[in-house]
């Protein structure tokens, strides 16, 4: 009677994970393995299969020629660096923010929390021009500048070292506002009662935060740092409004450098399909790190 | 069989025969009154003064006198035009009618032949186009109908800025570079352009250089394999380009410049200069719907509409450079002889009419490639433009006759000369590598 129970508990589970597991299969999984494949072969348009078919294997040749090109390299260290003021600002910054305003260190808590939050529901595009405009050498950036500093000249986006600054500091201004809410959500789950616990047994405001509201955090730190990375790898559509991954491709990313290679001037689909097989692998392999180090530090995820 | 069997059978086939004409004059009766849905891919600066009248003028007035047509539109400029046609292309989902280069960035289109040959159906009306605008395009055949002829390169003059100053149009480089100093000090910049994207220093400016000191024949035997981008006219090409920043003629802030931002700059007097392609002239126009222009007409007798001075050591003189212009094509995956066809050869057949030609003059989007238009609506500035066809002959325009393949190298070069980055001789070698390659896989 019990084992009749658990089958069809079990059936009635499968039939309601079915139509999403059929839905990630399809618009997940398929196009992923698919683009994996396509990068060792040939493919670049046409009919795939039958008569006149346009695929020959050609194994880990796009790969090299991905390894090959300096721009690759660029992007990915542009990305990397996207990753890093994602994971190590954007989460921080939220993460204080959403404590000041969660412990009411602040008066006027619905205005900063507004405020902190709208440049994420301003249209990508909209944003990216905007700022463009704000950091052009004919711009307000500029002129404010030059008001501090007479005959001050914007190299800004001219200088590799300096080029990516805009778009960091314009990520940051932009995203941090998600992560302000998610901590903000997860710390209002928090029993207020422990907080006051650990106030009657003298604990200090760091040591409330240190020994209570972190520990508690942990599985959502994680899973925002699995968020920072993945939608860092992804970023697209700010630096293509702001920049184009120019001047000389040097604010390019690898989302944009696989876009430019399949879609920019003659299509090169197999090295496209190269780069976005990287950059999937990329994201499973920093994800594991995170993963790991989670685990390491015994976080409750 | 008997006679009576003969007429029986003789009845049954007449009656088979007029129920199937029957049917299919109502079929044809029901599809006939079912209007024909064209989508178009077209480009369109949305910001541009002549925008509305483009839309209402040309592409509503469309629809009102062809409702058995109906168009569903997309309008994109610049590099997501380019983008969204490639991927369309890409994915086999090509709109009915497109707008097109007769080379450069629609390659694709022409070599693998994705639109229709337009020769057959321009044949009644050939006589009445400008013979260089029908010439054979990137896939040997022509793709696409040009709605105009375009200058890529032309230096634009506010002439009132250089009189403030005591100074006069450059006759030669020498003359312009002995400018600079008078007017860093008046606070001027020398030559404004919007070079953020890559294809703007190469499009209007380095293939205009290339034409003087390169010039076309070489460039075919470039092409051919029989001379290389590393043979000393070429490298020199990128050496003078390198050398208006060194001069200060250029500002390598002309990067991080976005395409459309000199214009209200050069409207207001930030540089005497401005380097850009003929179509500009029509940011700076009228705009119809509020009256008002960046440079208003009675101003625009200031601005003139040139080429670079003499560059030292140039093989050809007073030139630009010019393509036979863009236009629309046909879908290759249309039927020929369906309603379809002819319906979409009626909308090119009229975005390439008199009227709508004499329409695009006067917003200054493009100049007519049909014989004798003219209007007596137009402003100054799009005068002066008329003109300047007659004045100055064309080289050709890089991305017109190289693949992307290799301009691709050759423009992200030029940004990287300019910002320090690679020496003309690195770019030189990059691009002879891509042309190499480009040829290899061609084999």
């Amino acid at each position: 009677m019990r084992a009749a129970g658990r089958a069809e508990e079990r059936r009635a589970y499968l039939l309601l994970a079915l139509p999403a597991v059929i839905l990630y299969l399809a618009v997940v999984a398929f196009p992923t393995v698919f683009s994996l494949g396509l990068s060792v072969t040939d493919y670049n348009g046409g009919p795939l299969f039958g008569e006149g078919r346009a695929l020959n294997f050609r194994g880990l040749e796009h790969y090299v020629r991905m390894f090959q090109d300096r721009f690759f390299w660029i992007s990915l260290k542009n990305n990397l660096a996207i990753i890093g003021i994602s994971v190590f600002g954007q989460i921080p910054l939220g993460f204080i923010m959403a404590y000041v305003l969660y412990r009411k260190l602040v008066g006027w808590r619905d205005f900063f929390q507004t405020m902190i939050y709208l440049p994420t529901v301003i249209s990508t595009i909209v944003v990216g021009i905007l700022w463009q405009s704000f950091f052009s050498p004919y711009g307000p950036f500029t002129r404010l500048m030059q008001s501090i500093q007479p005959g001050w000249e914007n190299t800004l986006f001219l200088n590799p070292k300096t080029a990516m600054l805009p778009v960091l500091f314009v990520m940051l201004w932009m995203y941090t506002g998600t992560y302000l809410i998610i901590f903000l959500a997860s710390l209002q789950k928090i029993e207020p009662e422990l907080i006051e616990a650990a106030k009657i047994d003298g604990a200090n405001e760091w040591q409330v935060l240190g020994r209570v509201i972190l520990p508690a955090l942990s599985g959502v730190l994680v899973t925002t740092i699995i968020l920072a990375i993945s939608g860092s790898l992804k970023s697209f559509d700010l630096i293509f409004a702001m920049t184009a991954g120019n001047p000389a491709r040097r604010t390019s990313v690898l989302s944009l450098y696989m876009y430019d290679t399949a879609f920019r001037g003659a299509p090169d689909f197999p090295l496209a399909n190269a780069v976005s097989t990287f950059m999937v692998m990329l994201s499973l392999g920093l994800i594991g790190i995170v993963r790991l180090l989670e685990k390491r530090l015994g976080g409750d995820a | 069989m008997t006679r009576k069997g003969h007429l029986c059978w003789r009845v049954a086939v007449m009656a088979v025969a007029l129920l199937a004409t029957v049917l299919a004059t109502g079929e044809s009766l029901a599809q006939s009154d079912e209007p024909i849905v064209l989508t178009v891919l077209n480009y369109l600066d949305a910001t541009s003064p002549g925008a509305e009248r483009e839309i209402e003028e040309i592409w509503n007035a469309f629809e009102r006198n062809n409702p058995d047509i109906q168009i569903v539109r997309e309008d994109l400029f610049l590099e997501p035009f380019h983008q969204k046609t490639e991927a369309y292309a890409a994915a086999g989902r090509l709109p009915d009618v497109l707008y097109m280069w007769p080379g450069g960035r629609s390659s694709t289109l022409h070599t693998q032949r994705l639109v229709k040959d337009l020769t057959p159906f321009i044949e009644p009306i050939r006589d009445q186009f400008a013979e260089a605008a029908l010439r054979p395009q990137a896939g040997g055949y022509l793709g696409e109908l040009p709605i105009g002829l375009t200058a890529t390169h032309v230096l634009y003059v506010n002439t009132q800025v250089l009189e403030e100053l005591g100074l006069s149009i450059p006759e030669t480089y020498e003359d312009l570079k002995a400018m600079v100093p008078t007017l860093r000090a008046a606070g001027k910049d020398v030559i404004l352009m919007g070079a953020k994207d890559d294809w703007v220093i190469q499009s209007t400016l380095f293939s205009m250089i290339v034409g003087r000191l390169v010039g076309d024949e070489m460039m075919d035997e470039i092409i051919a394999g029989r001379a290389k981008f590393t043979d000393e006219p070429f490298v020199n090409a990128l050496r003078f380009y390198a050398s208006l920043f060194e001069d200060g003629v250029l500002s390598r802030r002309i990067f991080q410049t976005a395409y459309n931002e000199v214009d209200p700059l050069f409207a207001a007097g930030q540089a005497p200069f401005l380097i850009d392609g003929d179509w500009k002239v029509g940011n700076f126009l009228t705009d119809p719907t509020t009256g008002e222009a960046l440079i208003p007409p009675e101003e625009q007798k200031h601005i003139v509409m040139t080429v670079f001075p003499a560059i030292p050591g140039e093989r050809v003189h007073n030139t630009t450079s010019s393509v036979p212009a863009a236009g629309f094509g046909i879908n290759a995956a249309i039927p020929a002889g369906s309603r379809k066809e002819e319906a979409a050869w009626r909308l090119v057949e009229w975005l390439t009419s008199e009227e709508v030609q004499r329409i695009r003059l006067e917003t200054g989007s493009a100049f007519p490639s049909r014989k004798g238009v003219t209007s007596d609506r137009l402003e100054p500035l799009a005068q002066e433009r008329a003109t300047f066809y007659g004045r100055f002959s064309g080289t050709y325009v890089l991305d017109d006759v190289l693949d992307s393949q290799v301009y691709g190298p050759l423009n992200v070069g030029l940004q990287e000369i300019g910002l320090g980055l690679a020496t003309p001789e690195e770019v030189a070698a990059s691009v002879q590598r891509a042309l190499e390659a480009w040829r290899a896989s061609r084999r």
